[in-house]
């Protein structure tokens, strides 16, 4: 009885449990935060309906920035209400799906996953940078699209706003149904958005492989999430956080179930996160418009597997083995994604490798448990990767869809493009992990970590060598394309959309260099203008001063540590931190040098191959290398062949699997059915030949016939009466 | 006697087209389907959702062989009446849907699509095992005249399939449910075919019998549904039928199948079924994923869809199979999920296949550019049929699959009694992968990539046109239920739990605790009650 | 079976008949039996169809006298009832067979009975 009223709002299981160790005091939360997941739903609603009426403005651009600025608003309340002073709210809003059961032992139970909020640091922490720059780039894409003016225009922000509902259904949901709602409902917008320009085929494959990837992660993260109900008889968060708190501090040995949670979550993170094995369809992501891969496929979205380790991170602080997995794949993917990344040339691709490559980072800081640092490199991160995006769509944009770095050159100097130079240099130099930058900080605290933590020293070595790569194809961008003489050619469309009739009939321009025959007129790049560089720079100043959470506020040793520490993220067992480095002192301090020194050593290679002499866009002194180390290149350019490899290991095998259970169920079991349906027709034709039609034939069969039922009826006679 | 008015104003709507002129056949249609689907909904007002017995409403008896002891008696449980609702929703779809596509002996098309839906009425209405089976086996004719006279090409063939089949296999599960009634005239009082009675009677029967009981029961019920070694009719079906007869289809005939396994099969042989669900979990795992695998390189889209539904269904029984609350329900959620979702699917490809006369996908694809609307119903109907959380699909796969998962788990806190485990649930869980797969395939060539068309739609002077009114009026609220489904389910779930349960305790699933004799709730309606006055 | 053929096989005699007193129904029933096997045999061994048709009466007339002895073995008149009814109705038939016989014979000319197989399945 008293569980049908169970929930919400009576916490009886904590109450019950008497424990309070590790588990924070949580309080009902105001309803006012709902309006941070409703609000961009509201945006997403009225862009439907402008689309139904045909709204051919930039309405739904500027009503999804409203919300979105709303949405953002509010998460600062949150922030200075229940972050800052390290409380837990949840707020319940309806219930999603309940219904009572009856558990193995005979008592009633309740099955909830509500949509409720669950509100703290770590939460406020994610939801802040993904409502502020959600804000930012919408009001970029505002720009950006401006050509799909109309019903493309509508569906992008429709997509856009729903695309933050769900984010914010993922971070903030207070069960893991919940989170399960906005991990798909973040691949579905990231499936539309990918696939925008739908009539390019390459779009729709990269969506459908998008979708299908992840669905492969989600496909671990349900299992995950049911074996965690069969544990924990709930899928909430405080519920199951009490539970973990009661098993770490009974010790013990625990059961295999329990420990395969942490694996089974972390198939989903991997799919979300694109980490190996499962990260090829996040380059490919890439056909989506610029302002997607910013906010989607760099800033928010991939960052949904981090949160989803630190969120459980009790849960995988139970079984240490799986973190070290964390770490293992977080390290590998770094490095092969950045070898990809040093040999691409499309730069939006290089940008991707780039974002999985650091994604990798953010793993390797989980699995050595600094979840501090992983949680900061993801918001510094997400400013300065975000920035990257948005000037390379701002390049792509201004050029015609040009992205190949051999055919742009020196754009930094070119009329109008000031802004968008400073800002990717600012990302560079964050990237690159320059020092004194907010991106040299949190990168520093992963590889620190990693050098300390015993047992994991040669994934420290793989991270720096990774931290060199990165700086090193970084600068190569942006020496490639920014700097060195002023040369471009335009691309073939106008940012993927093959509608677009661009006929400027200017003059003579002397740089215009037009070698596609498609393109007879001149062409003019267009620079950015006031939406795309305000975003640019206030992202740029944030990335800048992201540094500033590093120390500032002293006292809790940096805003985000401050946070966290006040998170289910925060469990980490730090391990000593007077532990020297190799004899040399606090580790933090020794590797500020030492990446500093590996960051500058990176810029420097990328300055001698690729601007030091450099006369046209197309060659540089690494193509000469290049030439020297023959193969290898291809095999980095054409991403050691993953897709390959899965198309033959899987994607293959599963169609011919297809057909020639198509070709079985057609021959054999439709074909067992048809038989059956025959047998009767089959019968008669077996017993056709006795009706040979000739007259005494019949006749023999009739006295043949009366001549055996007499000798029966005779015979039977015959038996009764003796 | 509500019931029984749900039952006669379609029958009563295809007199009254039986002798109208033919122009108006369809109008009357629509009108009648109207009022009946009117009187479902004041019905489902008037029904008590959250009666905690799980007893049956709305029950009214009328002797009709009384030798026999067969009765035409009626009664709802809330499973019956959200199944009834379904159909009653159908109807007018259905009736909208043919307006242009059926042109000719409309009289016949529309009187004989009412007869359906009565029939279909019937079996979820019925509480004697005769009727019900008399309305089960006439679900046939009228279908079989459906397929057979407005079908395409290879209707005959397909027709006849689908009724030999399907009636091969109810005369064998007719053997079962006369065997029970037999087994009722050795303990009781005469014949009576009493769907309580039997349930009494069933009790009776040794483990020996039962497993021949549900082998004969499930032969019949598995070739509706359709599971996995048995399916095969049901491409062919769905392919040749017009786009009314495969909605029916896919919204309601199937879910028969499903709902006499959890109407007979469950409760009548409780001891077989705890032996022998894993090896219908396996067959149905199976069809989730062979059937999943198949629509992959299918080039007709309709035959797609078809074969997905089979890939579906298996989650369904999957969800039966489990025995267990959370299961069941779930089961009971997909019935009403799959019919909404992918009755909606094949709305969409008949009214495509109206405008091009063609379901290749090697002719057709890229109709987001020509028919917007059309493209944006496409798309979130399979992504509700993918499962995506917050559309219906999610909600009813997810019970199955957490059902299937914590069945048999009793050493957990969130495990139940039951025959399946978690390794079920993954193998069944790998069908979502598979599901995406399939389904964005279709969508990826169908509706997005560049606009392909066939070659010959030139001589048709006009240039196909996106969705009119009527057709949106017909889609729109299918959709608006998928989304009202998959975001606010509870209610209707937890309507679900008393019927379940007394299925339960009849069946024997142990997970439930009998409803107390204390919980005595107010009348409720599913719609309008605050959620704070629920029991 | 006994008691059929010794005790009660002697017809009910009238006292005027003695040419026939030894005259038992076993008898009769001999020559109807060898009669109708005869036309069975010739039915099912001659090709001709006018000989086929002489077979079938034949085996009405062992028939017929078969129903006459038991007519006169029991005294009464039923059994010559029936006779004189196959008798008018084989008249009638005959008229038709051999018409119908005529007719084969025209569109085939022959009367082989086998050459008409039209019914082989």
């Amino acid at each position: 009885m008293s569980l049908w009223t169970h929930i919400p709002g009576a916490f009886s299981t904590l109450a019950a449990t008497g424990v309070d160790a590790g588990v924070v005091d949580i309080e009902m939360g105001r309803p006012l935060f709902l309006l941070i997941p409703a609000l961009p739903a509201l945006a997403a609603l009225l862009c439907g309906l402008y689309w139904a009426l045909g709204v051919k403005s930039k309405f739904p651009a500027w009503t999804t920035v409203a919300a979105l600025a709303g949405s953002f608003a509010v998460t600062l309340v949150a922030y200075f209400e229940i972050a800052a002073p390290g409380l837990t709210h949840v707020v319940h809003g309806f219930r999603w799906i309940n219904i009572a059961f009856g558990a193995a032992g005979g008592e009633r139970m309740l099955f909830v996953a509500d949509f409720s909020l669950y509100i703290d640091s770590l939460t406020v922490l994610w939801m802040l940078f993904v409502t502020g720059l959600a804000t930012l780039i919408a009001l970029y894409a505002s720009e950006y699209m401006s050509d799909d003016v109309g019903p493309g225009y509508c569906r992008f922000f429709f997509a856009f706003s729903l695309f933050v509902v769900a984010m914010a259904c993922l971070v903030m949901g207070d069960n893991l149904l919940m989170l399960f709602l906005g991990w798909e409902g973040v691949g579905l917008c990231s499936y539309l958005l990918i696939g925008y320009f739908f009539k390019k085929p390459s779009a729709v494959n990269a969506a459908k492989k998008a979708f299908v990837m992840n669905r492969i992660g989600d496909l671990g993260l349900m299992i995950g999430i049911m074996l965690a109900f069969l544990h924990f008889g709930s899928l909430r968060y405080e519920e199951i956080f009490a539970q973990v708190a009661i098993l770490q501090q009974d010790g013990g040995d625990l059961a295999w179930t329990i420990k395969a949670i942490p694996y089974l979550l972390l198939v989903g993170a991997i799919g979300k996160s694109a980490q190996l094995p499962l990260f090829t369809w996040l380059p490919d992501a890439m056909e989506g418009p610029t302002p997607v891969s910013a906010l989607i496929h760099a800033a928010t979205m991939v960052t949904a597997g981090v949160y989803l380790v630190a969120r459980m991170y009790p849960i995988f602080l139970l079984t240490p083995e799986s973190l070290t997995l964390v770490a293992w794949i977080g390290g590998l993917t770094a490095l092969v994604a950045a070898t990809i990344g040093m040999a691409q040339y499309d730069i939006k691709r290089i940008m991707a490798y780039s974002t999985v490559s650091q994604l990798g980072f953010m793993f390797l800081g989980l699995g050595v448990l600094t979840s501090v640092g992983a949680a900061f490199h993801v918001f510094t991160h997400a400013f300065f990767k975000a920035a990257l995006f948005l000037c390379c769509g701002a390049v792509m944009h201004g050029f015609a869809g040009q992205l190949d770095l051999r055919k742009l050159s020196g754009v930094q100097f070119m009329k109008g493009w000031g802004i968008v130079g400073v800002a990717m240099f600012v990302g560079c130099i964050n990237l690159a992990g320059l020092p004194f930058t907010a991106g040299f900080f949190s990168k520093d605290m992963i590889l620190a970590e990693a050098f300390t933590t015993p047992g994991f020293t040669a994934l420290g070595v793989i991270a720096l060598l990774t931290a060199g790569i990165t700086a090193y194809y970084t600068f190569r961008v942006y020496f490639r394309v920014f700097l060195g003489p002023q040369h471009f050619e335009p691309g073939d469309e106008l940012h993927g959309h093959d509608e677009h009739d661009h006929d400027d009939s200017h003059g003579d321009d002397g740089e215009a260099k037009t070698h596609d025959d498609g393109h007879a007129h001149d062409f003019h790049p267009h620079p950015p203008g006031w939406a795309i560089n305000t975003v640019l720079v206030v992202l740029a100043v944030g990335s800048i001063l992201a540094a500033l959470a590093y120390v500032f506020p002293r006292e809790t040793g940096g805003w985000v540590k401050g946070l966290i520490s006040t998170s289910s993220a925060a469990g980490a067992a730090h391990h000593d931190h007077e532990a020297s480095f190799f004899g040399l002192g606090d580790p933090h301090k020794v590797m500020y040098y030492v990446s500093g020194v590996i960051a500058l050593v990176g810029i420097a290679i990328a300055w001698w191959l690729h601007l030091a002499g450099r006369t046209t866009a197309a060659t540089s002194r690494a193509d000469a290398i290049k030439q020297k180390i023959g193969p290898v290149g291809r095999w980095a350019e054409r991403k050691w062949y993953f897709d390959e490899i899965y198309d033959f290991l899987f994607r293959y095998p599963l169609l011919i699997f297809s057909h020639i259970f198509y070709l079985f169920d057609k021959l054999v079991i439709d074909g067992l059915v048809d038989l059956f349906g025959r047998s009767p027709r089959s019968v008669g034709a077996g017993v056709r030949p006795t009706q040979s039609g000739g007259l005494q034939n019949y006749a023999m069969g009739m006295a043949g016939g009366l001549a055996f039922i007499i000798v029966v009826a005779w015979l039977v006679v015959w038996r009764m009466s003796s | 006697m509500t019931l029984l008015m749900l039952i006669l104003i379609p029958l009563l709507g295809a007199a009254v087209i039986a002798f109208s002129p033919e122009r108006q056949a369809k109008w009357l249609c629509l009108a009648w389907s109207l009022i009946a689907l009117g009187a479902a909904v004041y019905a489902a007002f008037t029904f008590n959702w959250m009666e905690r017995t799980g007893a049956f409403q709305f029950s009214a008896s009328w002797t009709w062989i009384e030798s026999l002891g067969i009765e035409l008696s009626l009664g709802a449980d809330s499973v019956s009446m959200l199944l009834i609702l379904l159909t009653a929703l159908l109807a007018p779809i259905c009736a909208l849907a043919s307006f242009t596509a059926v042109q000719e002996r409309q009289k016949l098309y529309y009187s004989t699509m009412l007869v359906l839906f009565a029939a279909m009425t019937g079996v979820f209405a019925a509480r004697d095992l005769i009727f019900f089976y008399l309305c089960f086996e006439f679900t046939l004719a009228p279908m079989y005249v459906l397929i057979s006279q407005w079908g395409s090409s290879n209707r005959k063939a397909a027709a006849t399939k689908f009724f030999l089949y399907t009636f091969t296999g109810s005369i064998i599960a007719l053997a079962g449910l006369v065997y029970i009634a037999w087994k009722w005239t050795q303990i009781g009082d005469g014949w009576s075919f009493a769907i309580s009675d039997l349930e009494i009677a069933a009790s009776q029967m040794s483990m020996f019998e039962q497993g021949w009981v549900l082998l004969a029961l499930m032969v019949g019920f598995a070739v509706k549904v359709p599971l996995f070694p048995v399916h095969t009719w049901l491409p062919l079906a769905h392919t040749e039928a017009p786009t009314a007869g495969s909605v029916i289809l896919a919204g309601v005939l199937l879910k028969l199948g499903t709902y006499a396994i959890y109407r007979f099969v469950l409760p009548f042989t409780p001891l077989a079924i705890q032996e022998y669900a894993p090896l219908i979990a396996v067959l149905a795992i199976i069809g989730i994923i062979y059937t999943g695998l198949i629509c992959w390189v299918q080039r007709d889209v309709k035959k797609l869809v078809a074969y997905s539904s089979v890939s579906h269904l298996g989650f369904c029984v999957l969800g039966l199979m489990a025995l267990n609350t959370i299961g069941a329900a779930g089961s009971v959620m997909y019935m009403v999920n799959h019919g909404l979702s992918t009755g909606a699917l094949f709305l969409c490809i008949g009214m495509m296949y109206e405008r091009y006369h063609t379901r290749s996908l090697d002719e057709v694809g890229g109709l987001a550019s020509r028919m917007p609307v059309w493209a944006f119903f496409m798309v979130f109907f399979t992504l509700a049929s993918v499962g995506l959380p917050g559309l219906n699909g999610f909600v009813g796969e997810f019970m199955c699959l957490l059902g299937t998962f914590q069945s048999g788990a009793v050493d957990f806190p969130g495990g139940t009694t039951g025959p399946l485990g978690p390794w079920y649930a993954i193998a069944a869980a790998s069908g979502m992968i598979i599901a995406a797969i399939y389904l964005l395939y279709m969508v990826g060539r169908i509706v997005f990539g560049p606009l392909r068309e066939p070659s010959d739609h030139h001589a048709h002077p006009v240039l196909p046109t996106d969705l009119n009114l009527r057709e949106i009026g017909i889609l729109a609220p299918l959709a608006v239920l998928c989304l009202g489904l998959g975001v606010y389910p509870t209610p209707v779930l937890r309507s679900l739990e008393a019927p379940i349960n007394r299925v339960g305790v009849i069946a024997g699933f142990h997970d439930i605790e009998a409803p107390g004799s204390d919980e005595t709730a107010p009348a409720h309606t599913l719609v309008l009650v605050p959620e704070e006055a629920w029991p | 079976m006994d008691s059929l053929l010794t005790t009660s096989l002697t017809l009910a005699q009238d006292t005027r008949l003695e040419a026939f007193a030894g005259v038992t129904l076993y008898h009769y029933l001999f020559v109807s039996a060898t009669m109708f096997s005869l036309g069975v045999i010739g039915f099912l061994s001659r090709r001709n169809l006018i000989i086929m048709f002489l077979c079938t009466e034949m085996m009405f007339q062992a028939a017929g006298i078969a129903l006459i002895a038991f007519s006169r073995y029991w005294l009464n008149h039923t059994g010559e009832v029936f006779v004189i009814f196959v008798l008018t109705i084989a008249a009638a038939e005959a008229a038709l067979a051999l018409a119908l016989v005529v007719y084969l014979f025209r569109r085939k000319s022959t009367l082989d009975a086998d050459a008409w197989m039209e019914l082989k399945g």
